[in-house]
């Protein structure tokens, strides 16, 4: 795996606080025989919750986690998964001239299946 | 792109003391019941929002919506850990500005409405330009704070393309006063931000210049005394987190221990007892805690009861004299003396010699020897140009860096009561406005009061009264009267070739042999080598540059067994340029014919003695007596004397007396010699006058000295040995000396009394008559006349 290119935050702590105001899922991409496969990260994500956006090459996997058990566990002790609001952004090689777009929700997963139409 | 979904109701987190900027992570500590409420209230929703807001008034625990500035950040709590019952830790995420419409609820946690309150696009030049003129201020200012940051952070600065986020960047990370971080939130466009930033980055810029100015003096300033002390400081830490005892008290228990081992004087045992408990009670950072410790030193490490034991043998005493230096009768005789005396009573003061004479004839080595006969330690010193009297008696402790006097010193280094102590060139002992160091010596050397001697920065009495004081002096001229009065003078007046030549022998060429590690039977010197080397290469009293050049003799003669030589070397005369060098002295010739109006004088000066000559000529038209030459007042003196008996007989020799009216008379006496003693020359210069005034050349084989009185009486004069010595140095045969000089005719080697014809003169008519030989018969006649 290569270094990450970007500005190792350590360098200078108070960097780290830069941010983007939602979160980002994570991602696997997939090769296909026939096209692209994408994996979001989207565990406790609501299907009617999630927007996925197809522009040319650009795909576009927006929404809102809430926290589905908000109300009935009482007080947290400790929180570390992000809430409300992500967006994660893939830009793919253009090599589609008319995109065939699936998605698929499979144990808090998005599959995205991305193929010549 | 803008979150906003319009108007909200949220809880409400206030802030004491800082703002939330959008987009910016903050770790945030939630202890306040009121707060807690609000987060636990918050973390109870699906989206975990709030709104954060800061308090115009850090110290209101319950803030009501006066209490608030009307801006502040929508957030999402990030992350959330609770540490206690009463405390959490949060990071929360700023998502957007909003602008608090009014406060919803007060109990148990504040609620607000909100509406976002987004900056408008600007892209104005004017924006641009500020905005690059804030990423080159926030480079310079991250350079100034932390230089030793790498330059991708300024990189990284100007990759923020979206000039607002780069401004709550900047604002989150400079530490702003509150107003100011709130102000940057409620700038109404980008251009606003931006130039506020402008502002404070300039405003820190000069800060920081002027932090790390003041860091770099204040570096420079600190001197090597808070220096100690912080390493002192931070010693200690080290020891206590080790278990160590604390040092200070150590040193003081040590202190202690060794006072009282020393069983000093009462007066003594009490002023140091007052001095250690001082410290005690001192930090060791405190600046007098150094000087007391290093006194207290000085007091612990002081011989107060110490004395080496005298070695009373006379016997033995005798053998280490005489095994250290040739003759030398007269001082050896009086150390024997005082051993002797000693021997009967213990408690006999010793003399306080001065041993007077020219350099290298064996002062220094005597006092050494002296030492060693009698079992004591030696010290020197010199007091050469010493004018300061504080340098004998030291300063106060109250003066920085104060220390003991050299005598105190010297009682230290020699770690007894009762050394020899040789105080040098005390003939060289200055004086002027810090103080008379004569004075001070004065009392060092005098028995009634060096019993308890009081140095300055001791502060407490020493004992010096069983101190064996030597001084040495290459004149007498110069000590003070008081001074030489209370010592005893022991001359050491100067060897002739005869006793140079034994004294090589038997102490210089084997010291010096042992030197270049050579044995006696590997390198030899004849006597003629070494009259050589004394006539050629030397010109003095003593013996140090004839020590010196056999020294180089035998590390040439060392350097041929280095070569591989193996048989013995005999070092011939003829040896002594390749070894040596060219001959540094012609052999001391005397002028073979005078001229009328020379004489022959003999002078006594430091070094020794000297061959001088004394010119007078007329000065045709001139008047009166020019004398040239460096002399003082006192052979102007004689010089006048002289004149005046010339002149007051002028008939009776036969001279004309219109040479007085029409001429002056001018007298030279070469600056080369300088005698020290300037009577002596006065028999010389009348019979330079009167072999002038005569026209008669005086003998050239025959040197005088004496003293004239204006009646014509030859006085007696000092100096007689070196004089003599340096005579026949330079090959006269026959000395003119006042009768009452007759006296000092045994203390001459006797080849010096074999060589040269002696004339005792009464009167001046005696001395031209041994002088001159065409005013033998006046002059006699006059006399019996
Ligand atoms: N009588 C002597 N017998 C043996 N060695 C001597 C004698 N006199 C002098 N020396 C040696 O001559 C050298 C010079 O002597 P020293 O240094 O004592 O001279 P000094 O009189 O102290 O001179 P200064 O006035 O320059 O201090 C020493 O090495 C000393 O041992
Ligand atoms: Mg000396």
């Amino acid at each position: 795996m290569d270094r990450p290119k970007q500005l190792p935050a350590f360098f200078f702590p108070s960097l780290q606080s830069e941010e983007r105001t939602y979160w980002r899922p994570s991602v696997d991409v997939y090769r296909t025989p026939n096209g692209w496969l994408l994996k979001f990260d989207l565990a406790g994500v609501r299907p009617e919750d999630v927007h996925v956006e197809v522009q040319g090459c650009l795909i576009r996997v927006s929404g809102v986690r809430r926290d589905l058990l908000a109300e009935e566990a009482g007080s947290y002790y400790s929180m570390e998964i992000s809430y409300n609001r992500f967006e994660r952004t893939i830009s793919l090689p253009c090599e589609f001239a008319n995109p065939h777009v699936s998605l698929e929700g499979r144990d808090g997963i998005l599959i995205v299946r991305v193929s010549e139409g | 792109m803008s979150n906003s979904e319009d108007v909200q109701v949220l809880p409400l987190l206030p802030l004491k003391n800082s703002v939330l900027f959008p987009n910016l992570l903050m770790p945030l500590s939630v202890g306040r019941p009121s707060s807690r409420a609000a987060v636990e209230a918050v973390l109870a929703t699906e989206g975990k929002e709030m709104v954060i807001v800061a308090q115009r008034d850090s110290s209101k625990e319950e803030p009501q919506f006066e209490d608030l500035y009307n801006i502040g950040t929508r957030a999402i709590i990030k992350k959330m850990a609770r540490q206690s019952e009463n405390h959490m830790e949060l990071i929360v995420l700023g998502v957007e500005r909003v602008v608090i419409l009014r406060l919803e609820q007060s109990q148990p946690y504040l609620t607000a409405r909100v509406r976002p309150y987004p900056l408008p696009d600007e892209k104005t030049p004017e924006v641009q330009a500020l905005h690059r003129a804030v990423i080159e201020l926030a480079g310079r200012a991250i350079q100034l704070a932390q230089p030793s940051l790498p330059v991708e952070v300024s990189q990284f600065l100007s990759s923020t393309d979206d000039p607002v986020r780069l401004a709550y960047l900047l604002g989150s990370m400079m530490s702003l006063e509150l107003s100011k971080e709130q102000a940057l939130l409620e700038a109404a466009t980008p251009g606003e931000a931006l130039r506020m930033m402008h502002k404070f980055l300039t405003n820190e810029i000069q800060v920081l210049e002027l932090r790390n100015k003041i860091a770099s003096e204040a570096q420079s300033e600190m001197t090597k005394q808070q220096r100690e002390y912080f390493l002192r400081q931070q010693l200690r830490a080290i020891q206590q987190e080790l278990g160590e005892k604390d040092p200070q008290q150590a040193e003081v228990e040590m202190l202690r221990e060794r006072l009282e081992k020393l069983q000093l004087p009462e007066e003594v045992a009490k002023e140091a007892q007052r001095e250690l408990s001082r410290l005690e009670r001192l930090p060791p950072g405190a600046p007098d805690y150094q000087v007391i410790r290093t006194y207290l030193d000085y007091v612990v490490e002081l011989p107060w009861n110490t004395t080496t034991e005298d070695n009373l043998d006379l016997a033995r005493a005798r053998q280490v004299l005489d095994e250290d230096h040739f003759d030398l009768k007269e001082v050896k005789e009086r150390i024997l003396e005082h051993l002797g005396v000693l021997k009967l009573n213990p408690e006999a003061k010793a003399p306080i010699l001065c041993f007077f004479g020219p350099p290298g004839v064996g002062k220094t080595s005597l006092g050494q020897s002296i030492a060693r006969a009698l079992g004591r330690k030696f010290e020197r010193m010199s007091l050469g140009g010493l004018h300061d009297e504080a340098e004998l008696r030291g300063h106060r402790r109250t003066y920085i860096g104060a220390m003991p006097g050299r005598i105190i010193q010297a009682i230290r280094r020699g770690g007894s009561k009762n050394p020899v102590l040789m105080l040098d060139e005390v003939d060289k002992l200055g004086r002027d406005f810090r103080g008379d160091p004569a004075a001070a010596l004065l009392e060092i050397l005098d028995p009634e009061q060096n019993k308890s001697f009081r140095d300055n920065y001791l502060d407490l009495p020493f004992d010096l009264s069983q101190v064996f004081f030597i001084t040495t002096a290459n004149t007498l001229d110069t000590i003070p009267r008081p001074l030489l009065d209370r010592m005893e003078v022991l001359r050491l007046p100067g060897y002739s070739e005869e006793e140079k030549i034994q004294i090589a022998n038997r102490y210089l060429i084997p010291r010096q042999l042992k030197e270049a590690g050579l044995t006696p039977e590997q390198c030899s010197f004849s006597d003629d080598t070494l009259r050589t080397i004394i006539s050629r290469y030397t010109r003095e009293a003593g013996l140090r540059q004839l020590e010196r050049n056999i020294g180089r003799v035998a590390r040439k003669v060392a350097l041929r067994y280095a070569e591989g030589k193996t048989e013995p070397v005999a070092v011939r005369p003829d040896d002594l340029p390749e070894m040596l060098g060219p001959y540094v002295f012609s052999k001391e010739e005397l002028r073979k014919e005078l001229p009328p109006g020379v004489a022959t004088g003999l002078a006594w000066t430091e070094t020794g003695g000297d061959v001088l000559y004394v010119e007078a000529t007329l000065l045709p038209g001139g008047k009166g007596l020019t004398i040239t030459g460096q002399l003082g007042e006192v052979m102007q003196e004689s010089a006048r004397a002289a004149q005046s008996y010339i002149w007051s007989h002028a008939e009776e020799f036969g001279i004309d007396a219109a040479v007085f009216k029409d001429s002056g008379l001018h007298i030279h006496v070469p600056a080369g010699a300088i005698p020290k003693d300037g009577p002596s020359a006065g028999i010389t210069m009348a019979t330079a006058m009167a072999s002038l005034y005569m026209q008669a050349p005086a003998r050239p084989d025959t040197a005088m000295t004496g003293e004239i009185t204006l009646t014509g009486l030859v006085l007696p004069v000092g100096g007689i040995k070196e004089k003599v010595l340096a005579a026949r140095r330079a090959g006269v045969t026959r000395i003119i000396l006042p009768r009452a000089n007759e006296k000092d005719l045994p203390d001459l080697p006797d080849e010096v009394r074999r060589d040269i014809e002696f004339i005792f003169a009464e009167r001046i008519e005696d001395v031209l008559a041994a002088a001159v030989p065409a005013l033998a018969e006046k002059a006699q006649a006059l006399k019996t006349g």
